[in-house]
């Protein structure tokens, strides 16, 4: 599977929101898509291309702006597809892929504790690896190592 | 004074050490030889004795364990404290005796300090019962294989006591899956218990072991000894069926809370029921302290041979729980019950049934005619 | 006995690590299961920001402590693509061996936990014993047993030493008559079977709905393994099978790695034969000197690293001996990457706790966590 094959596959289901399908690689291609098509295209990308398996989700600060990616695997094509979406660097957020593939659960409360993407509409978006309460985004470009920090954080009783 | 038995060691004991105390202290000499004084004395003598070898041969048991377990590991156990660790466990126990007693905040302090004590206890007192060899305990105890079996009973009560007031989950399920455990396999273990009673006709284990000079009772009871023995390693919370302290799933168990002293006291006590589990076995199918009878009498007259072979059998009975515990892994609580109810207590019983047709068809002594069953 | 929450961690003998399962039972039977991570969070990919990209090798080896080099595997061929380097031929090889002789270490390290875990207790020394010998092979050529920092961007840090492939084949001489002891352990005891079977089960289009990888996914028919359907490293070279199983529970997930270990055995004595034959450099030439520790580039030199090194980002994606592992990173020029993100298997497979546990009893919670063969170090990173 190429580039030339997801764009034609992708064309002919309709998928809306595609800003750009280009190569990279390792993978089938990147395919760059507006945030606010995610609901439409992650059902698109998992049926019509056949790609079931999400393999994770990842949040990058660019500073001026936020990343978050998909990667998604495909079992007969033997291959991987790329998902990138920029996100706005006010207040990143976009709908949740975890209604789609639900595998995105924890991978989604990662991005969104560590890197601060805000997913809509996820079930169960707590915390994972940083204790509840946890007031930072350590993956933020703005968060540096070796300042301290207050550490004052609410230890739930359970 | 002949010392053939234990009691008569005791009494010799205690009138040496009142002689001595008279001799030491003249004014004393009068009240001390008075009879009632020389026999308390003896009794306690004699109660120190069994507390000591039963202690000692607990002990012992859990370095034979370590020991045989390691070389089933392909590693070689305890080393370093005394010849081959022998040492070892007497360290391990004076560490726990050194250990702070502590008890959790929410715990019900009446319970989680009685329960251990008392299942110590209530351990220990049945080697009062239990004879290792002809004389080892003064006059006869016509019911003393029941009085050994109901104190063997006991435990769950105290598990669950204890289980219960450390006020933890994982001791509670413990307590629970103890008590649900020992009910269960304590009915087959009676009912294979009832079978050897029909075909010894008595509740005596001294009787029991006598009956058993011309052919063991393993022979024609084997049925029984199986149920039985299975049902003993469940009695004594070994693999496969140590699920009341599973460490995968419940830590500790239902011992979870307990350190120093008071886990001494419930690792002590487990040893001391699984050696008086070995006894029993030992006792109830493997002829006790005899011998088969074309043993060259070498072996069996030296001095204190009938404890020597009983202990032999005891280890080699102990030995093959260890090997089972090296060797399978843990069953469920359902398989566990299931087992219990539906294939024990109707092997038992069949057990049972085949000792009474034994018994009624009179062909017991034909037993005696194959070599390795003793006759 | 009412319902009530019991927290399985995160001191207790079942986790292997330091995690907590919450789990909801009622008496014995399980209603609900939460997983709780973090404990063992170090921010392994926040530190990777601020460090050289073979600094970060370093950290590799903490991720996974049992599966190290397959780690260090992933990373390298990650910052490999996105610095545009290519190892050399025999380092390819060589790391190849190691994330077989890995995959082994870790197969019998699961073993032996698993089997614990039931409540057999020699195999679990049988494990131990035999996974020594890997771990004195690991050492002789890169000097750790557990934390290697042996691969480097470009290739690996040293060549194997003299006699090592002989003394390799040796080990895997050994390690093939075990593999038919452990199998008689488990698979010959009646006890184990019915504890294993039908246990934990997590059908193939629950696996891939759920993002489950690895033994976990192919115990349930699945011929999905990496090393197959998206050959790296010389994968393409050797010859092997993928391991399957039809049964999706307990016991398959056994056979699955039982089978995985004796192809890598099959593997690895190819590689040691194409090692004996095919001498060469093992480190590429000309690798850009801040690649290595601590060296901060400047003036002229640092000029030249922003023009000469161009930015790019790399994707590689393994199989780990837990399952799919994927590494991305990113180069934006200079000497740190810009941001590294990896996927855990056992990550994804954690998040699917729910489904192969609730129904079942409390005393299945250890066989089939086990199964799952759970490193938090590497869930938490």
């Amino acid at each position: 599977m190429n580039p030339e094959d997801v764009r034609t596959k992708l064309a002919a289901a309709g998928a809306p929101g595609i800003i750009s399908i280009e190569p990279f690689e390792g993978v089938a291609a990147r395919v760059k898509f507006d945030p606010t098509a995610a609901t439409a295209l992650f059902p698109i990308v998992r049926d019509a291309l056949g790609f079931p398996h999400l393999s994770m989700v990842g949040g990058i600060d660019w500073v001026e702006r936020y990343e978050v990616f998909y990667l998604v695997w495909s079992d007969p094509a033997k291959t991987y597809l790329l998902l990138s979406a920029d996100l706005d660097a006010k207040a990143p957020h976009i709908e949740t892929a975890s209604a789609c593939w639900p595998s995105a659960n924890w991978h989604e409360r990662e991005a969104w504790e560590l890197v601060g993407i805000q997913f809509d509409h996820h079930p169960d978006l707590r915390h994972l690896l940083m204790p509840d309460g946890y007031q930072f985004h350590p993956l933020q470009r703005a968060f540096k190592l070796h300042e301290p920090e207050d550490l004052e954080v609410k230890v739930r009783h359970v | 004074m002949a010392l053939t038995t234990l009691w008569d060691v005791a009494y010799f004991l205690a009138s040496a050490l009142l002689t001595l105390v008279g001799r030491v202290i003249p004014p004393l000499a009068a009240p001390l030889s008075n009879g009632d004084v020389i026999w308390g004395l003896s009794a306690l003598v004699f109660g120190a004795i069994l507390l000591a070898a039963s202690m000692i041969n607990t002990i012992m048991l859990i370095w034979f364990e370590r020991k045989m377990l390691g070389r089933f590991m392909d590693r070689r156990g305890a080393m370093h404290v005394g010849y081959a660790g022998l040492l070892q466990n007497f360290a391990d126990g004076l560490k726990l005796f050194r250990k702070n007693t502590f008890k959790p905040r929410e715990a019900d302090e009446l319970g989680f300090y009685a329960g251990p004590i008392a299942y110590m206890v209530t351990s220990l007192l049945m080697f009062g019962v239990l004879p290792i060899s002809t004389g080892w305990s003064d006059g006869s105890l016509p019911l003393s294989m029941l009085l050994a079996l109901v104190i063997f009973s006991f435990a769950p009560l105290f598990i669950f006591i204890s289980a219960w007031s450390s006020n933890n989950k994982y001791s509670l399920m413990g307590g629970m899956r103890s008590a649900a455990q020992m009910i269960a396999y304590e009915v087959p273990i009676l009912l294979a218990v009832v079978a050897v009673v029909l075909v010894s006709g008595s509740f005596d284990l001294n009787t029991i072991v006598a009956e058993q000079q011309n052919y063991w009772f393993w022979g024609p009871l084997v049925l029984a000894m199986v149920v039985f023995a299975i049902g003993m390693l469940a009695e004594m919370e070994r693999i496969p069926f140590d699920l009341p302290e599973a460490e995968a799933e419940l830590v500790e168990g239902w011992n979870t809370e307990y350190g120093g002293m008071l886990f001494a006291f419930f690792m002590l006590a487990d040893y001391l029921r699984a050696l008086a589990g070995s006894f029993l076995i030992v006792l109830l199918f493997l002829g006790g302290w005899t011998l088969p009878t074309y043993v060259p009498s070498a072996l069996t007259t030296f001095p204190l041979a009938g404890i020597f072979w009983f202990l032999v059998k005891t280890y080699a009975v102990f030995g093959v729980f260890v090997w089972i515990r090296a060797a399978l892994p843990r069953v469920r609580t359902d398989q566990l019950l299931r087992i219990g109810w539906m294939r024990m207590i109707p092997l038992s019983l069949a057990a049972v049934v085949l000792a009474a047709a034994l018994v009624l068809v009179k062909c017991l002594p034909v037993f005696g005619c194959i070599p390795s069953m003793g006759g | 006995m009412s319902e009530m929450w019991i927290n399985m961690g995160p001191q207790h003998p079942m986790t292997h690590g330091l995690w907590n399962l919450r789990v909801r039972i009622d008496g014995e039977r399980i209603l609900d299961v939460d997983p709780e991570m973090g404990y063992l969070h170090r921010g392994i990919e926040k530190i990777s920001e601020d460090r050289h990209y073979n600094e970060v090798i370093t950290l590799m080896d903490r991720t996974c402590y049992v599966a190290g080099i397959a780690w260090e595997h992933l990373y390298v061929q990650a910052a490999e693509k996105a610095l545009g380097i290519a190892p050399t031929e025999r380092s390819d090889w060589i790391r190849m061996m190691s994330e077989e002789f890995q995959r082994l270490a870790s197969h019998i390290m699961w073993y032996a936990a698993f089997v614990q875990d039931l409540g057999l207790m020699s195999p679990f020394l049988y494990g131990m014993r035999d996974r020594d010998l890997i771990l004195d092979l690991f050492q002789s050529y890169t000097g750790g047993r557990l934390t290697y920092e042996y691969m480097r961007v470009g290739g690996v840090r040293n060549d194997v030493p003299e006699g090592f492939t002989h003394r390799a084949r040796e080990v895997l001489d050994w390690l093939e008559p075990r593999f038919v002891e452990y199998d008689r352990l488990c698979m010959g005891s009646d006890i184990f079977r019915r504890r294993c079977d039908d246990l934990g089960v997590l059908k193939a289009n629950d696996c891939v709905r759920l993002g489950v990888t690895g033994p976990m996914l192919r115990s349930a028919g699945s011929k999905r393994d990496l090393r197959k359907d998206r050959p790296y490293s010389r994968y393409s070279q050797v010859e092997f099978d993928v391991a399957t199983a039809d049964s999706a529970d307990v016991t398959g997930r056994y056979l699955v790695r039982m089978e995985e270990m004796r192809q890598s055995v099959r593997i690895l004595r190819q590689v040691l034969d194409w090692l004996d034959s095919h001498p060469g450099p093992v480190l590429a030439d000309h690798l850009p000197r801040w690649l290595g520790a601590p060296y901060a580039p400047i003036g002229r030199e640092a000029y030249l690293l922003k023009r000469n090194y161009p930015k790019g980002v790399g994707l590689s994606a393994i199989e780990e001996p837990h399952g799919e592992a994927c590494a991305y990173v990113v180069n934006e020029g200079g000497e740190h990457p810009y941001r590294v993100k990896f996927r855990s298997p056992v990550f994804a497979n954690l998040s699917a706790a729910h489904h192969y546990l609730v129904g079942y009893h409390v005393a299945d919670i250890p066989p089939i966590m086990g199964s799952v063969d759970v490193c938090v170090g590497e869930v938490d990173r």
